[in-house]
């Protein structure tokens, strides 16, 4: 017997043993990609756009006004630079792998054209049109243009790159992408209980969304449409996809009129100040990173237990505690480390001196800090042994917190390396008042520093 | 005897050999005479960058194995290189690819191997060639420990990627687009320790490297597929299996070897009367310790991880006593730290350590460099394990010496007395079958979420619409306007898919004896009843688990780590229906099938068997419900041969021959025992005559049956050979399995059915009397 023959039998008697039991469903009816695409643009108002290889639904929304200066938002870090075209870009897909077969059935595209904010959706009738739908998006995209997405860096644009290369194609070049998750991340999440893009419109933009399809809904409904079922359900799905790409827009425009100005940001949430200074810091713009931060710490900081404000499912306002995010301490102490990257040593030393007064859980982290300065910089070893005996009674405290391994190793090498000094030089002295030698400068000993790569990369700044 | 001054393997060997008590239970001694080498030039087309670099590290020529795999490859051809360990089977695939690296740096290579240890392994020997041969090549694993930053790197950059199969099938191939320099690039495939590519997880990676060689038909490459084996029956039909296309045999072996002695022991019977030996673990550690106290670096084998904790305190306890070398004795089983085992295998490589007690963790290819005496306590599952594990011993000069104890199982009482089996071409076949339905439809739903089929399309045996409208009906996938079948669900097909299993429903064993409960791995139902039920102990990797829970419906079973002396064996109670017969022929005395059967199980008792012996030390109830497993078996009928024949007799003969064939089977076929199912049927109400059921005890089958269809003639003679041999008096778990009625002869029984069935004794007679003298058995 052959092969397939034997397969063929054995295919029929698994099926006869599967005939014992209920089956889940029945094949679905074959629909053809026209009639799927015709359905599909009533349903949804769009038309239906038909290519060398295969139909695609284009959805275009009547223009927004969502205003931004361009000038103005290129000033913040990592934003793009005022000449280059922007295109928002958003994804539906059939499921969350970004493996070989799931499928980005909707691509939603946004861009500023004649002074106002202008949508244009595509819609998958069918996957064997998928090559028409991919050529459209491409030409949508110029290659001067910078992609603005919201965790379009690790999700929709390898998903996107995976749908080109399978169907043996180029992905569209472009020459830059602003993933605006890592940036609300580091600006507004100490502020908001998690950093959906839904969570981000009713936190800062003051929108809420009605009858929102729900995430985990989306591929299910699209299947569901593709094995011959109703359009009517990708409805909603359309619409979350519009609003995902104006919410884009919608966030930069927030950055550009908040945050841009330095007068305007002033009024900020201290904690938004503290996050864009890091942005600011990793781009080496140390003094606009200390302007936050002075703003930041020059009036009062919310401290814990902070409140989260979020909105119920009638729209009312209610408030819960929250967690994590940035304090007075946290905030000074990134303060004290600028002033630190700035040379400005004594003011740091003074900032750190405030932080460990008020006995927070960075207190011992301050007096190591001071006992840094005052060994490295100020060559005091005496008063860096006193700093780092604080540090040592705090830690050895039951109350301070947690605090790492590593922070317990670090100050037991400080406090030996220390000592050692502190008694060389007594010692140094004794015998001075016995030989009557004048006292030696202290030596420089990079040797014995505690991590000679950290000590070294620590004098290299301080210089 | 002891011998504490330095002597010769040799030397040792022979003073053994005057010990009576040592002597008596040598079945079979083999001198196998010195070889030496058989070398062939460096071909003239090896980059003279690699010629260089094999001359920094003392090699000027090839063996004649190597040569001849490397021109092949050279020409194009596919190849199969089947030689024993320690041949420089490893230059026959490293080789080809440096050269076509050397010729084009933008060129790939995938290799894969069973296990991440022997791929670091390689991966650390494959780097050290290609600097020697001063060529800058980035070659890295690829697999569960390689961390996310260096991923991106190794798909975008990676020359040579060195992964396993798990590997391949859940996260390269479904990510193809990501690894598309690797697809388009990619000019040798290699696959190493092939032989263990059989069974289930055989079937699985032959579907795996179809996956694999349809997307590099898409990407446009045509990989030169490179296999390496050890010695089984069928390497060039496995690799062909595999890989869906014929390979060029390699296996004259060119490489030179000292003199070798080879021991074949049975530890003696104690009692006639119920077949007890002694243990086989008490007897290698007899054989071990003369031989380390010379001074000679020696290996133990055991089975499992109890048994090599056993050994190796008897071996230091020993030579305590004796003021031997003791901290010279090292432990080596899975489950070790990777810088653990690399210093046991230095300490090994240069003779810090004498003596190493190992599971076979150490069988495969991992570089310990070679020994003087290697020792088997038990067989370990396989001619080709065996020789793995003898070949630890042999020394390129000196005489070398290696050591199988049996057990007192029928499969090691087979081995050892036939020595021909071990010494003269391995008979024992690696069967695989790609095409078992259950593991074809789950890697066509991983497959066509790689990449859509077209109408027509071809897929292992034929074009697969009809496979592939049976998973639409399940609604995964869907035939699109275009007439070529997607992938339309949200699920993740190889996330679901799990290699070492065929069924789509699995039990999940959990380990939660470390701080964070960790899968361990996963088992199909019908194996979960018997090896996962409540107070089972399983084993994984050599080493003991106590079942604690078995939540059936959830399908997960909860265990933690235990060293205890026994292991337990559930009783099967079995109804067998056959459903479809794939072929029949007349065979001797009676038929032989080979089909497909419904067999309906349920299992009700465990026993808790000691360790080494046997022996029954408990039993327990077990409550789960009937399950129902479609699969393939051969079966034989003997109708003729049993003609006349008293029912109760031959209800016996017919079990204690059934035992027999199982473990002929087990041998030929390389698989545990457990693998296939045995029913008896005095009278078969479907073949109307007294049947033996040999069933695959995985649903669908892996080829197995269709193989011992094919073996009737081997299985019956085996099988009578094996009782024959054995040196009980009326049957023993050796052999016709342990005695219902001590008062039955079932050896004599069950040995003339067979040689009826056999047509040995051409004249077919019922046997006079079936009842031993009372005195006999006390």
């Amino acid at each position: 017997m052959s092969e397939t023959a034997t397969l063929e039998r054995r295919l029929a008697n698994y099926r006869a043993a599967l005939a014992e039991r209920p089956r889940t469903s029945a094949a679905p009816p074959r629909r053809s990609s026209v009639v799927a695409a015709t359905l599909l643009a009533d349903a949804v108002g769009g038309e239906v756009v038909t290519a060398s290889d295969g139909s695609y639904v284009r959805v275009e929304a009547a223009g927004h006004d969502v205003a931004i200066d361009r000038d103005r938002l290129a000033r913040l870090p990592g934003m793009p630079p005022a000449a280059v075209p922007l295109v928002c870009l958003d994804t539906e897909t059939t499921g969350l792998s970004t493996g070989a077969g799931t499928l980005a059935f909707l691509v939603g595209l946004g861009w500023w054209g004649d002074g106002r904010f202008r949508q244009v959706q595509y819609l998958l009738p069918d996957e064997a049109d998928e090559g028409a739908l991919l050529d459209a998006i491409h030409r949508q995209i110029p290659a001067d243009a910078w992609l603005v997405t919201y965790n379009g860096r690790s999700f929709d644009w390898p998903l996107l790159v995976a749908r080109y290369r399978q169907g043996g194609r180029a992905a569209p070049p472009h020459a830059g992408h602003l993933d605006l998750l890592p940036v609300v991340r580091r600006l507004f999440r100490h502020r908001m209980e998690n950093a959906r893009l839904k969570t981000v419109e009713t936190a800062l933009l003051g929108i809420h969304r009605h009858e929102d399809v729900e995430g985990w809904e989306i591929p299910g409904r699209y299947l569901g449409f593709l094995r011959g079922g109703p359009a009517a359900p990708l409805v909603q799905i359309v619409e979350h996809n519009d609003e995902d790409v104006r919410s884009l827009a919608r966030v930069l425009a927030l950055l550009e009129t908040a945050y841009a100005d330095p007068a305007v940001r002033a009024t900020a949430p201290s904690g938004d100040l503290a996050g864009l200074a890091r942005s600011f810091a990793e781009q080496g713009r140390l003094v606009e990173a200390l302007e936050c931060l002075e703003t930041a710490v020059s009036r009062d900081i919310v401290v814990r237990p902070r409140v989260i404000l979020r909105w119920d499912d009638h729209g009312v306002r209610v408030e819960r505690p929250g967690g994590g995010g940035p304090d007075r301490d946290r905030i000074e102490s990134a303060h004290a480390r600028l002033l630190r990257r700035l040379g400005r040593h004594q003011e740091a030393a003074a900032v750190w001196f405030a932080i460990a007064e008020r006995g927070g859980s960075l207190s011992v982290r301050s007096h190591i800090e001071i006992a840094k300065i005052r060994e490295h910089v100020d060559r005091d070893h005496h008063a860096a042994l006193r700093a780092a005996i604080r540090a040592d009674r705090l830690l050895s405290s039951a109350w301070h917190g947690l605090h790492s391994d590593a922070l317990r190793r670090d100050l037991d090498r400080r406090l030996r390396r220390l000592r050692r000094r502190t008694e060389r030089a007594a010692a140094a002295t004794r015998d001075r008042g016995r030989q009557g030698v004048p006292a030696p400068r202290a030596e420089h000993q990079p040797a014995e520093r505690g991590r000679p790569g950290r000590s070294a990369s620590w004098a290299t700044r301080s210089t | 005897m002891r011998t504490y001054a330095p002597a010769s393997a040799e030397a040792v060997l022979e003073r053994l050999l005057e010990e009576p008590s040592l002597a008596r239970g040598v079945v079979h001694h083999e001198r196998i005479p010195a070889r030496a080498a058989v070398t062939a030039p460096l071909p003239a087309w090896l980059d003279e960058r690699i010629v260089a670099g094999l001359a920094a590290r003392g090699i000027g020529s090839l063996y004649s194995h190597q040569a001849e795999a490397i021109e092949a490859v050279h020409a194009g051809e596919d190849v199969v290189v089947v030689t024993p360990t320690a041949s420089g089977k490893t230059l026959c695939y490293t080789l080809p690819v440096l050269q076509a690296l050397a010729d084009d740096p933008s060129s790939r290579a995938l290799f894969l191997f069973p296990t991440k240890a022997l791929g670091q392994d390689q991966v650390a020997e494959f780097g050290e060639l290609a600097i020697a041969s001063s060529l800058s090549i980035s070659a890295a694993t690829y697999d569960g420990d390689t961390p996310a930053p260096i991923r991106s790197a190794i798909r975008t950059a990676g020359q040579v990627v060195v992964t396993n199969p798990d590997m391949l099938h859940s996260a390269i191939l479904p990510h193809h687009t990501k690894w598309f320099q690797l697809f388009e690039q990619v000019r040798v495939i290699v696959i190493d320790e092939l032989h263990t590519y059989r069974g289930v997880y055989g079937s699985h990676v032959a579907n795996v490297l179809r996956r694999l060689l349809r997307l590099c038909r898409h990407y446009g490459s045509d990989p030169i597929i490179v296999c390496a084996s050890a010695t089984i029956g069928n390497p060039a039909e496995l690799a062909a299996q595999l890989t869906g296309r014929p390979a060029r045999l390699i296996d004259q072996n060119g490489a030179p070897r000292g003199e070798r002695h080879i021991l074949l022991v049975d530890p003696p019977v104690l009692d006639p009367s119920t077949g007890a030996r002694t243990s086989a673990l008490t007897h290698a550690q007899r054989w071990a310790l003369p031989f380390l106290r010379a001074g000679r670096q020696t290996i133990v084998f055991g089975r499992a991880r109890v048994a090599v904790e056993i050994l190796l305190t008897g071996l230091r306890e020993a030579l305590r006593e004796h003021l031997g070398p003791r901290s010279r004795i090292r432990g080596y089983r899975g489950g070790y730290l990777p810088t653990e085992r690399r210093s046991i295998e230095r300490g090994l490589r240069d003779g810090e350590i004498l003596g190493v007690v190992s599971t076979n963790a150490l069988e495969l290819g991992v570089d310990i460099g070679s020994l003087d005496v290697s020792i088997l306590a038990g067989y370990p599952g396989s001619v080709a394990a065996t020789w793995q594990q003898l070949g630890r011993a042999g020394r390129r000069l000196e005489p070398s010496v290696g050591i199988l104890v049996a057990n007192a199982s029928p499969v090691d009482q087979y081995v050892i007395h036939h020595p021909e089996f071990l010494l003269q071409g391995s008979p024992e076949e690696a069967r695989i079958d790609p095409d078992n339905l259950h593991i074809l439809l789950a890697h066509l739903q991983c497959a066509t979420f790689e990449r859509p089929f077209d109408a027509g399309d071809v897929f292992g045996p034929g074009p697969v619409d009809d496979l592939l409208a049976f998973i639409a009906e399940e609604g995964h996938i869907r035939q699109a306007g275009d007439g070529r079948w997607y992938w339309s669900s949200e699920n993740f097909p190889a996330s679901e898919v799990s290699l070492r299993s065929a069924a789509p429903e699995n039990v999940v064993i959990i380990d939660t004896s470390l701080d964070r409960p960790r899968v361990l791995g996963e088992v199909d139902l019908f194996s979960a009843q018997v090896l996962v039920h409540e107070r089972a102990i399983y084993i994984h990797e050599s080493v003991q688990y106590h079942v604690d829970r078995l939540e059936w419906g959830e399908r997960k079973a909860y265990v933690h780590r235990v060293d205890i002396d026994h292991y337990t064996y559930a009783n099967r109670a079995v109804t067998l229906k056959p459903l479809d017969v794939f072929a029949e022929s007349a065979a001797t005395g009676g038929r032989r099938i080979h089909g497909e059967v419904m067999v309906a199980s349920l299992v009700t008792l465990f026993k808790k068997l000691k360790f080494g012996t046997d022996e029954n030390v408990g039993w327990g109830p077990i409550d789960l419900p009937e399950l129902e497993l479609q699969t393939t078996a051969y079966w034989l009928t003997a109708e003729s041969a049993a003609e006349g024949w008293r029912r109760d007799d031959l209800d016996v003969a017919l079990l204690g021959a059934g035992r027999a064939i199982q473990a002929v089977a087990a041998v030929l076929l390389m698989v545990d025992p457990r693998d296939l199912g045995l029913v008896t049927q005095v009278r078969s109400p479907h073949q109307e005559a007294p049947t033996i059921y040999l069933y695959e005890a995985v649903p669908g089958g892996v080829g197995l049956s269709e193989r011992l269809y094919g073996r009737h003639d081997e299985l019956i003679a085996g099988a009578l050979g094996l009782i024959a041999e054995c040196s009980c008096d009326g049957g023993c778990p050796a052999c016709t399995g342990a005695r219902a009625d001590p008062r039955v002869d079932a050896k004599a029984l069950a040995r003339r059915l067979l040689e009826a069935l056999c047509g040995v004794n051409p004249k077919t007679r019922p046997p006079e009397s079936t009842v031993l003298a009372e005195s006999a058995t006390g």
